[in-house]
């Protein structure tokens, strides 16, 4: 390990630091909320900036198995994002239930370096390591309520689906270095070439690798029909992780497609790319169809965050059809996601804050007359997830069809997914839409008291509806960054 | 902008949204602070709207131009500005929007500061998309409309209030989805034919100028004007997307059926006018017949259907449809008379019929309740009222000397020199719309004051000073519209002619037989 390794790697190291500080923390003051939030956010700072630092370096360590680009930076100054942000969310509702905070920081600190571990693979290996190092922390935050007995089945189901598909996923790794001799990913896409280019010869172990890869990563993602972990999972779990898990996993996860897909497999992308289509559009669909029949506002953005799976599905169809902007579109989109996803679990995890509270729609009957501004923020972050402008999801939105519409000028199949990710748009709307009618539209059946919610929790809503309105009007902010990180993969 | 140097439209546009922070900043235990707030936010805007009518240079073309960079990676820009046609309709937007606030005064008890930065907002979308130059920005107004609608009628309005808002938004929102694909496709169509560049590709102007190359021509010109012709259509709207119409009117509050049947609807015939013809004119002329079949069957239909109707509101709503089919007929005959009415049509259907429902939220302010069956003997009990409701009804059906009448004639005038058989059928059911408006007022105001009014006692009121202004200002507009329309036919007929232009003037390829 030499210098130059370490330095490239810093905010790696960093994080996991991080992590272990906040539990130092925790030793010398026990229980002591404010000293452990202080270490996180601290540390969280610190990754963040050595983030930066690091990333105007570009550099490869460890022999070229790890790399950091304009990608590596994008995505790890999200990671820190949805981490910090769940970390403000999440004090106030697990202190009311007498659930740790120190502990749950640290986990969550760990699943980032994860998250960050994958953004800067150059090697499958690598890409594995942080993959189960992003997905094993999210077991437990899903399990975090132990007394809770839909907290412990949820998290078993994730535990069982999520293992199951990492299994599936390093066979499918297997096979790739089966056939092509190496796991680092620039000469695994060379083999490929070769391979497409006819001058290697094309066997079915690679096809089989393909499935076990795609297969893998749709479980990760949560595509249809490989998602039927997540309503569970997403239900059972306290709020603040269901956010978490909504947003982190799901990015993280797209970012092992973006490297092992876009960096490893794009010479075949020909042979996928029809796979990625049909998972997207039965991904939007089902997604969108179930979400219309649920009477659970968490249960409902499970299913609506497989929606939004979809889209991104699109973006990326649209890159593996040859269109750069497809990629920066899902990177567009994913930050959108992020900032108006977990604004919205915020608020579920706010109104949720006395124990005993359901997320039921029934919950926000007249929201709207007991606590006037998590209605409103509500009302934002839903539109923002419906794609009405000028908020980030519509723009997101308008992205990725763009990139569809150029797309389908060489791929006409392109169009047709970008007339069907409108179509869900809309009926997305009506589930969406029905929570705004019990916020506003309808009467409480019963009197609920007013619960207090911590500065915390008031910042990181700032904070998201800030990005929300800002990401929709000034896009432009975002931009350059998804642009160059694109540059950096295609 | 203006000479004198004032970013006018800027100012019609966002002066309400700044209304709307100013009144969510108010007492709320104090709701009249927030009605007079948005009260005077709403003159003002109306003023400054004014100011640029008087501002106008007729034969300028779009004047009051601004245009700012705003996303240069797509070549977007904030880019606003107006001809006569959007003048006309920023007006009647500015002039709606604070007579429907002050009819909002005494019906709206309940979270009054909510609903009047809802109806402040409102402006600021319906002003948007009458002024933007810019596809993508004229796509973010568009849409914007739609949320404060929605509050409207899903938070202050009848009954069965959310199953009409959620119509409202499904229908519009398909629409207007679809729409944006076709709007991406047609900017990436003008990106792939400039080397690549986005620049200008969301740029009214440049795409129009492109257009005229033919470049939206053929299978994609056809498929592209579908989906702003569907989103339009939705709007107008056009049979058979007409169904949310009836059930969002019921529902709304009085002042939000103004709005939507004033300026709402208004925005589709403006779409038409304004986007679908002079970016797709072979297309246009290619889904024209479809489309003034459809205009005929709405004429009809929407006649027929409120001939029947027992609810007063439902009866103006049905008349609607019928009205606004003369609109899409006018725009489609492409010619110059016929384009001239539709216009005149759509401002003369704003100012009558959001009278006509404010004269039914007048009278169910008293008696909470529309059947018409119920009425009967107002020309006695309120002879203010009835000769106010006969003054609009006259308007309505279409009496020369008030405003209807010109542009009814006009649009039937224009259609019968290029399709004389679609103007002989629509020529016919004016009769009806005589029929349902004449037979509704006969049962309403005349003869015996029914039991149900009786019964009211001393309820049943003649018209407030509050109420009789609301209406003074678009009874003096029909009137002044009715004996001078040249004072709008002169501020539109640079917009006329540049539209057809654009489209071209000949005749409908199916329908040209029947000449």
């Amino acid at each position: 390990m030499t210098f130059s390794d370490t330095s490239a790697m810093a905010p790696f190291i960093a994080a996991v630091l991080v992590s272990a500080a906040v539990i130092l923390v925790d030793l010398v003051w026990p229980g002591r909320k404010t000293a452990a939030l202080t270490a996180t956010f601290a540390g969280l700072a610190i990754v963040a900036a050595l983030t930066v630092a690091v990333g105007q370096s570009g550099t490869t360590a460890f022999g070229g198995s790890y790399r950091v680009d304009a990608l590596t930076t994008f995505l790890g100054l999200l990671f820190v994002a949805i981490a910090a942000l769940t970390a403000a969310f999440a004090p106030d509702y697990l202190g009311e239930r007498g659930l740790p905070v120190a502990e749950f920081n640290a986990v969550l600190v760990f699943a980032m370096a994860g998250a960050m571990l994958i953004a800067g693979a150059a090697d499958l290996i690598v890409l594995f390591l942080g993959l189960e190092l992003m997905v094993l922390p999210g077991y437990l935050l899903a399990g975090y309520h132990k007394t809770d007995g839909f907290s412990t089945e949820g998290a078993i189901k994730y535990f069982l689906l999520g293992s199951f598909s990492s299994a599936i996923f390093l066979f499918g790794i297997a096979f790739m270095f089966g056939m092509t001799g190496t796991t680092r990913i620039d000469a695994v896409a060379a083999n490929l070439s070769a391979v497409v280019a006819g001058t290697a010869p094309f066997s079915p172990g690679l096809g089989l690798g393909l499935a076990f890869l795609m297969t893998g990563v749709a479980f990760k993602i949560a595509a249809v029909p490989f998602h039927y972990w997540t309503p569970d999972a997403y239900q059972g779990s306290p709020t603040p992780v269901t956010g978490y898990l909504s947003v982190g996993p799901k990015v993280g996860a797209f970012a092992v497609i973006i490297r092992l897909f876009a960096g490893a497999l794009l010479p075949m992308a020909a042979q996928w790319n029809i796979a990625v289509m049909v998972l997207a559009a039965l991904t939007m669909t089902l997604g969108n169809l179930v979400a219309l029949t649920q009477d659970n506002v968490k249960r409902t953005l499970a299913y609506s965050s497989i929606a939004h799976t979809g889209y991104m599905l699109v973006g990326f169809a649209a890159f593996a059809a040859g269109q750069i902007q497809g990629l920066e579109g899902l990177l567009y989109y994913g930050a959108a996601y992020a900032f108006m996803n977990l604004g919205a679990f915020a608020v579920i995890g706010a109104i949720q804050r006395k124990t005993g509270v359901t997320s039921n729609l029934s919950t926000f009957a007249g929201l709207v007359r007991r606590e006037p501004a998590l209605a409103w923020l509500m009302f934002l972050f839903l539109l923002s997830l419906t794609g009405i402008p000028p908020t980030a999801g519509f723009f997101g939105k308008f992205y990725i069809i763009t990139a569809a519409i150029q797309a389908g000028h060489t791929n006409a199949w392109l169009n047709v997914l970008a007339v069907l990710a409108v179509l869900n748009a809309a009926a997305a709307a009506f589930y969406y839409l029905r929570i705004v009618v019990y916020m506003f539209m309808r009467d409480p059946d019963a009197e609920t008291s007013v619960a207090t919610h911590g500065r915390l929790v008031w910042t990181g809503l700032a904070v998201t509806t800030v990005m929300t309105i800002v990401l929709g009007l000034f896009p432009g902010v975002l931009l350059d960054a998804v642009a160059t990180a694109a540059k950096a993969i295609g | 902008m203006t000479a004198s140097g004032l970013p006018l439209i800027t100012i019609v546009t966002f002066l309400p949204l700044v209304g709307a922070i100013a009144v969510a900043l108010t007492n709320s235990g104090k709701p009249d602070q927030a009605r007079y707030v948005a009260l005077g936010f709403a003159l003002v805007t109306w003023a400054v709207s004014l100011l640029m009518l008087g501002g106008f240079v007729t034969a300028g073309g779009t004047q009051f131009r601004e245009t700012y960079q705003w996303i240069p990676a797509f070549g977007i820009n904030y880019s606003v500005g107006a001809d006569g046609l959007s003048l006309v309709l920023v007006v009647l937007t500015t002039t709606l929007s604070w007579i429907s606030i002050l009819a909002s005064f005494s019906p709206i008890q309940n979270r009054v500061k909510e609903y009047m930065v809802s109806f402040l907002i409102l402006e600021v979308g319906m002003t948007g998309v009458f002024v933007a130059q810019d596809l993508f920005l004229f796509y973010i107004f568009w849409e914007v409309v739609l949320v404060p609608m929605y509050l409207i009628i899903g938070v202050w309005g009848g009954r069965n209030r959310i199953y009409a808002t959620i119509k409202f938004v499904l229908y519009t929102l398909v629409g207007s989805l679809l729409m944006l694909v076709a709007i991406l496709a047609t900017a990436f169509i003008y990106q792939s034919g400039h080397n690549g560049s986005w620049q200008d590709a969301f740029d009214l102007g440049s795409l129009i100028a492109w257009a005229q190359q033919g470049h939206f021509n053929g299978s994609f010109g056809i498929l592209a004007f579908g989906a702003f012709a569907l989103a339009f259509a939705i709007k107008v709207p056009m049979f058979p997307f007409h169904t949310w119409l009836p059930d969002a009117h019921v529902e709304a509050p009085t002042a939000g059926s103004v709005i939507l049947a004033g300026v709402l609807l208004k925005l589709g015939g403006y779409g038409f006018i304004r986007f679908a013809l002079p970016l797709f004119p072979e297309a246009a002329h290619w889904w024209a017949p479809l489309i003034i079949v459809l205009s005929l069957i709405g004429i009809i239909y929407g006649a027929i259907v409120a001939l029947v109707q027992p609810d007063l509101k439902k009866l103006v709503a049905y008349s609607s449809v019928s009205h606004m089919g003369f609109v899409t007929l006018g725009i489609f005959a492409f010619q110059q008379q016929a384009l001239q009415g539709a216009i005149l049509q759509m401002v003369n259907h704003g100012l009558i019929t959001g009278a006509l429902f404010l004269l039914v939220g007048v009278i169910y302010e008293r008696t909470h309740d529309r059947t018409i069956a119920k009425m009967g003997g107002l020309g006695s009990a309120t002879p203010v009222y009835a000769a106010a409701l006969g003054f609009f009804v006259f308007a309505s059906v279409g009496l020369p000397g008030l405003s209807g009448f010109v542009g009814e004639f006009l649009t039937l005038l224009g259609t019968f020199a290029a399709i004389p058989a679609a103007a002989v059928v629509a020529a016919f059911v004016m009769i009806f719309a005589a029929g349902y408006l004449l037979w509704m007022f006969q049962r309403v105001a005349f003869g015996e004051l029914s039991e149900f009014l009786r019964g009211l006692g001393d309820h049943l009121t003649d018209m407030k000073p509050v109420e009789a202004m609301t209406l003074v200002p678009l009874g003096a507009l029909v009137v002044v519209l009715g004996l001078f329309p040249g004072l709008i036919l002169g501020l539109i007929s640079g917009s006329v002619n540049a539209t057809l232009a654009a489209v071209g003037q000949a005749a409908p390829i199916a329908l040209g037989l029947w000449r």
